[in-house]
Order: C-alpha cells, then structure tokens, then sequence
C-alpha cells in the first residue's frame, strides 16, 4: 500500500518535470515524496513524535529516552542547526561568539538515541494521529508541539505580504531563530546615527525582559563607539516589566543620552515604505528599527487546531491547554511545551516564555508521558524560572529575575516574581553557569 | 534557593570625601505575618529585624525595617569615603538569619 | 494505524490542593489574593500621627530641608519606590542621626528606621515600600543639633495586590 501510493507520486512528480526534459520521463526517487511513511516503527514502546527541535523539543527528546527507553522518539525540525536565542543579546556586542550560539544537533541525536528528522511540518492531523512533513508522514501515539511562536504581522498588516515582507527584510524582529539576528547584527555593525525604534510585543510574548537587554546591549555599542544614535523603544505597556526598576536605573545612568523608553505605545499602525510608526503615544519617524510584531503561538499549534477561544469566541493566539498536565484540552495525546502554551492561571496568565520554561516543562511531560505509559498515576509538577539580562559592557553587569510557582488554596497556581533590580558582574557569572547547564541538559 | 546579597557601589576607589552611593538586594520572603496558608492558619512572621552597613568598625547606617517594606528588600544609602577601608555590611531575621556582604574601599591619593 | 499499547489514562495527581482543579479556571486573581491575607489598613492617620509625635518629642518639624521622591501612582504597590534625603551638606559636627518612614495607612504605619552618625557624611537612603491602599508617606529626620525635618507625599494605589 505504502509502495504503491509513493510510486503513483513519485510518477506524479516526474511527470512535473517532463516539460522540462523535452519528454524524457523522469521518476524521482521515492523518498523525495511528501507521502511516504517517513519512518518505520521501533522498540516495543509507544512512538513519541516531536514537533520542533529548539529548547523544549530537544530537552523533550532527551528525556523521553530516557525516561521510556522503548519508546520510538522522532524530533522534527526544520532548521538545519542549533542557534540559541538565549545569549543572542549578549552575542551583538561580542560577550560570547558565533560558536557558542551554535550547535550540531546531530551529536545529541546519537547520544540519546532518538531519530532527527530536518523537514518541514505541513498539516497536523489529530483524526489520524498522523504529522505531514515535507519528507513524509509519521504517526504517533503521543505527540509534542514545541514549536515556539510566530510573528503575528497580521495584527499589523492584514494580509499585505508586500508590506509584511518589506518589513521583515529590512527590519528584522530577531526573535525566533533563524538569520534576521545575523541580519541584526551587521545592522548594529553598519549603523552611523540616527534614531533606531524598537517596538515591543504586548503581553503575552516571548522572554518579556529581553527586548530591554537588547536595547541596552545596543546602546552599549552605540556609546562605546562614539555613534550619534538614539533608541526609542515603544512599550506597549504603562511601566518596564520585569526587572523595571533595574532597567530604569540603567536607562538613565549608562545610556541616558541614548534610550528613551516610551509607554503606553501600542502599535496602531506601521509604514515600513516610509519608515514612520503611529502608536497610541504619539507617532515617530525612524531611521533604522527593530520592529517585533505581536507573538502568538508557533504555526503548529494553529496547524492541530488548538487554540484557545476567548469568552467571544476569538482566538488566543495560544494552546488551548490544561494549567497542570500541559496536553490539550481536547486531546490529552497531544502535549504543548515552551513558548506555545497558553495560559496557566488567572493571577498571572501565561509562564514566562522562556527557554528555562521550556525546558523544565518538556522534562516534565516526559515525566508524565513515562508515568501514562507505566500506567502509573500522573503527578502533576510545576515549574520554575530564572532569568539574567546583561545591562552593561563593560563591566558587565546584569540584572535577573526570577518566577516561583506554588498552587494557591483555591487550586489555582500563584507566582512569586523576584527582580534583582541592582546590577552586578557576578549575575552575569550566574548566567554563564546556567546556559553551561541548559546546553549539557538537551545538548552534547 | 539561597543566593547571596547583590551589592553594587558607585565607586570602589573614591577620592578622599566622596559620597559614595551604594545599593544591595537581598532575597527575603518579608513575611508580614497577616498572610494565610491553605489552610486559612496564618503563616509565621519573618522580616528583616536589621541592616547595617559599617566602614571598619565605625557605623555608618542602621535600618530595622518593618511589614511595610517589599519583598527582596532594596537597601541605598550614601556616605562620605572618609578612610579606606573594608565597607561590612550585616542583615538579621526573626528567624535567625546572618547575611553577610563586603567590599573594599580604597582611598585613590588626591 | 491503532496503537498496540494502551496505557491508563485516568488516574492523576494534582499534588496536594489541586484535585478540584479542571479545565476552567474559575476565581479572579484579585479573589485569590483577598484569600491569602488578614491585612487591613488603617481607618485613619491617628497611629501614624501618634508614632510621628513619639518621634518628634515636642520639637516641630520644619517642612524644608528633607526631599522625597515618591511616584504619584503606584502601578505595582507590592514595591513603590521611595527616596528620601537630607539636602543640606552633612559634616562631622551636623549629621542626620535618626530617620523614620511612615506609610500612614499601612496595618503597622512605621515601615522602617535609620540611624546614622557622624561619620555617615549623608542621610540619602532609597527602599520599597508596600503599601495596601492608597496614602501618604511621611518622613521625619532629626538632626544632631535638634532640628526635624519633615517631607510628606501622597501615592495613588490600587486597592490589595500588595502581598501583604
Ligand atoms: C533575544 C532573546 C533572548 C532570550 N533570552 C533568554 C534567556 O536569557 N533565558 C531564557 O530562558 N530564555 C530566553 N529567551 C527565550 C527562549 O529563546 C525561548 O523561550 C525558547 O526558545 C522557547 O523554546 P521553544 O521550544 O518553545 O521554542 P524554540 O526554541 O523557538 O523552538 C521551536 C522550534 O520549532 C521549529 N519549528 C517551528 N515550526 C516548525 C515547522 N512547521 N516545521 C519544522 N520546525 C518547526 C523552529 O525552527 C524551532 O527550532 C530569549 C529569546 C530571545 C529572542
């Protein structure tokens, strides 16, 4: 059956490029069909499929073998590599260099024992408990969407995709992984003055205190290399939060020339032709931007067909979840990780989105799936998160936040959030020793 | 979770004179003691009893907060750099906790 | 494309309190903070006004002198910031010797006490304050040659949510 249907497509696809050969009948090889199965099953275990290989899905990955040893765990990703976006702040004014960002997944792959698939998700299809990839189909009994968000430039644009892409080409957002933080960085290399304007996502959006840090790490270059530049960033938000009183105090006494933070700017509208931004603080003219549109969950998400609803049937940008068990509200097969989840409790909404959350919940998952699995009882765990933003260059001082979680009398899960508002180099210590233990957590 | 006091200083080696600002965080629950636990039974008061920062052994600022201060309390102050000298700094709980911090302070000559 | 293998999906532990726990989420944050506190403000300013009169011992307090820096409106009144000075210069023969702050509503409205000396060479101190409704904040600073100065601001904030 499944020979037969990959042939009939793979004849299919010939026949495309027939026109091509002057008539000459071409088959592809088979596998390069998007319907073939994309890998048979292995070990006597359940067949765990993961969707996106960045933080939470590698550090899935890892522990799912660990934890279920027969289990068949396939990781798919579509880039090529690693490229961490923790510390991608820190890498613009050379703290740490390319190599540390960077990283062969292949290595953690064979060490852990699960299969590494570099492809494309396409469809999502919970009915047949079956993902579509650009290199074949693959079915699974437990599935994880660890695909971390989208830029929403739809809020911004509609479906202008001239104006969505003038925008991402020439003022890249660099929040997700992929080239626009190279592109960012050449910017910042390149730039010889004027004003440069960040704007910010509303909440919920990914590692909220980071856009501040990169401004700051901006600023830094900025001053040290004697450039007549300004950064203006538009916060949607009336204060800077987290770690604002930390982020004030570095704003006004490192980069007081150089920062202005502007709140209540929520984005009405974007002309990226005519580099001029109108929000509801005013308007500005800019020269350069690093324009982030409004996060929401990764296409995969949307793809499964679990997002939340809001009380007027809108969607929520995010998973539609259970808070403690982390699987979809409508499929307890399917489990959200990292940046996608939606929201977790109404004190506080959404877990910070994090590259620690996502990691910490994805051991979780593991923990639970492997408890289902042994048909034993399912504790449900919470998480917690830690996080250290570089203000200064030199010496390099940071700032950190950190979330605590504990569930509340009335069954609901309550935050602690503790800001370390004074600056100091051994926060930026810290900091090296908490990425060291991430990457040897889901890395090699 | 316990992690040591984050202390910042506007400079380590001041002119004789020099008002020195200087800033120190430390994580602490404050717990006012007006708080319940799940069980509606009221969680143990622990607050900062007491800061205080010397300059060697001479006393430059004591703070004894009380439940109105936040969490994590925040403690800036300034003093004049008078002497060299090692800059002590001590803070106390109701339950019994001895925090420490440190930095040295040395005269730059005129 | 049936799976082979069935584990058991219905037994599961939400820890200690959170069997009721469904899907929904049913309480409002501000609900659940008013659960977790006894905390109540002050009716009035007549504890504050008796510990200020304590501290002043007869002495009245000048209104220049003492500087305060307080938000207008608090927009997190688990940690207003606060910063009081002298602005006089301070020397070796006049120094601050005691400052205390009052957050005249607060449950216990003294929220703290300084004491400097003669080696200080400044009173210029910053904190946080919690605060559980909106109030004035009061300071009073005697100095080593009998003066108090007095600085008073008033802070918008938000009913609870103070983590008090
Ligand atoms: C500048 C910056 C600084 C940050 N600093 C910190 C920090 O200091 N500490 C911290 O904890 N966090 C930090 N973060 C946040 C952190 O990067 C994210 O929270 C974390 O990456 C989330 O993990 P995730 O698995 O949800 O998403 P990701 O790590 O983004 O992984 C998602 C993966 O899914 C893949 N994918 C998505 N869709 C598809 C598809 N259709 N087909 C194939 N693959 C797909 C993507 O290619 C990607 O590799 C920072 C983020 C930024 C941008």
């Amino acid at each position: 059956m499944i020979k037969r249907r990959s042939f009939l497509i793979g004849a299919a696809a010939g026949a495309g490029v027939l026109g091509l050969n002057g008539g000459r009948l071409l088959a592809a090889p088979s596998v390069l069909s998007s319907s073939v199965q994309l890998m048979p099953r292995e070990g006597s275990g359940p067949r765990i499929v993961i969707c996106g290989g960045g933080w939470g899905g590698l550090t899935a990955a890892r522990h799912l073998r660990e934890e279920i040893p027969e289990a068949d765990v396939i990781l798919l990703e579509r880039n090529p590599f690693f490229w961490s976006c923790p510390m991608s702040n820190k890498w613009l004014i050379d703290v740490v260099d390319t190599a540390f960002l960077t990283h062969d997944m292949l290595a953690p792959a064979q060490a852990h024992g699960y299969k590494l698939v570099h492809c494309e998700i396409t469809e999502i299809e919970r009915d047949k408990k079956q993902v579509r990839t650009s290199r074949g189909v693959v079915d699974y009994d437990y599935l994880i969407l660890s695909g971390g968000i989208r830029n929403d430039y739809e809020a911004w644009f509609g479906n202008d995709q001239t104006a969505i892409e003038q925008t991402r080409r020439n003022f890249p957002s660099a929040y997700i992984p992929s080239s626009e933080h190279i592109a960012l960085k050449n910017k910042l290399k390149n730039f010889k003055g004027g004003v440069i304007v960040m704007t910010l996502p509303p909440p919920p959006h990914r590692c909220p205190p980071s856009p501040y840090e990169r401004a700051c790490l901006m600023a830094w270059h900025i001053k040290t290399n004697n450039i007549p530049g300004k950064i203006l960033i538009l916060d949607p938000k009336p204060r800077i939060a987290p770690i604002g009183a930390g982020y004030k105090a570095a704003f006004d006494e490192l980069y007081p020339d150089i920062i202005t933070h502007v709140p209540n700017a929520r984005v009405k509208s974007v002309d990226p032709f005519n580099k001029r931004i109108s929000t509801e603080a005013g308007d500005f003219d800019f020269d350069d931007a690093v324009l982030m549109p409004p996060h929401q969950a990764s296409d995969l998400v949307w793809r499964a067909d679990l997002i939340g609803k809001d009380a007027e049937g809108k969607p929520t940008g995010w998973a539609d979840m259970h808070p403690r068990l982390y699987h979809a509200n409508s499929d307890e097969d399917v489990y959200i990780v990292g940046d996608s989840m939606g929201a977790i409790s109404p004190q506080f909404g959404h877990y910070p989105k994090s590259g620690h959350v996502a990691n910490y919940i994805a051991k979780i998952v593991a923990r639970n799936i492997a408890q289902r699995v042994r048909g034993e009882e399912v504790v449900a765990e919470l998480p917690d998160n830690l996080c250290y933003m570089l203000v200064n260059g030199d010496p390099l001082e940071a700032i950190s936040v950190e979330f605590l979680y504990d569930v509340g009398p009335d069954g609901l899960v309550r935050q602690t959030q503790i800001d370390i508002d004074v600056r100091t180099p051994d926060l930026m210590d810290e900091d090296f020793v908490w990425i060291k233990g991430m990457f040897d957590d889901f890395l090699v | 979770m316990s992690r040591p006091p984050r202390l910042w200083i506007s400079s380590a080696t001041p002119a004789k004179g020099e008002i020195i600002r200087v800033r120190v965080q430390i994580q602490h629950v404050m717990e006012s003691g007006f708080r319940l636990d799940w069980n509606g039974a009221p969680l143990e008061r622990n607050l900062l009893t007491r800061f205080e920062a010397r300059l060697n052994e001479t006393l430059l600022m004591e703070w004894e907060p009380g439940a109105s201060i936040s969490q994590n309390p925040y403690v800036e102050f300034a003093f004049a750099a008078r002497e060299s000298g090692t800059l002590r700094m001590l803070w106390l709980d109701d339950r019994g906790m001895r925090l420490e911090a440190e930095r040295e302070i040395i005269l730059s000559p005129a | 494309m049936t799976s082979s293998f069935e584990p058991d999906r219905r037994r599961v532990l939400l820890g200690a309190a959170g069997a009721a726990l469904g899907a929904a989420l049913p309480l409002s944050g501000a609900r659940a903070q008013e659960l977790a506190t006894t905390a109540e403000a002050q009716p009035d300013a007549a504890e504050s006004d008796r510990i200020a009169a304590e501290f002043l011992g007869g002495v009245a307090p000048l209104a220049e002198g003492l500087a305060m820096e307080l938000p207008a409106t608090a927009d997190n009144p688990a940690a207003v910031p606060l910063r009081v000075h002298v602005t006089e210069a301070l020397t070796e023969d006049l120094w601050c010797e005691e400052l205390i702050i009052l957050a005249e509503l607060n449950p216990l409205p003294l929220a703290c006490r300084y004491r400097f000396s003669a080696a200080t060479g400044a009173a210029d101190v910053a904190l946080r304050l919690r605060l559980i409704r909106s109030m004035e904040v009061r300071a009073l600073a005697r100095l080593s040659d009998g003066r108090v100065l007095e600085a008073r601001a008033a802070v918008e904030a938000g009913v609870g949510g103070c983590g008090m």
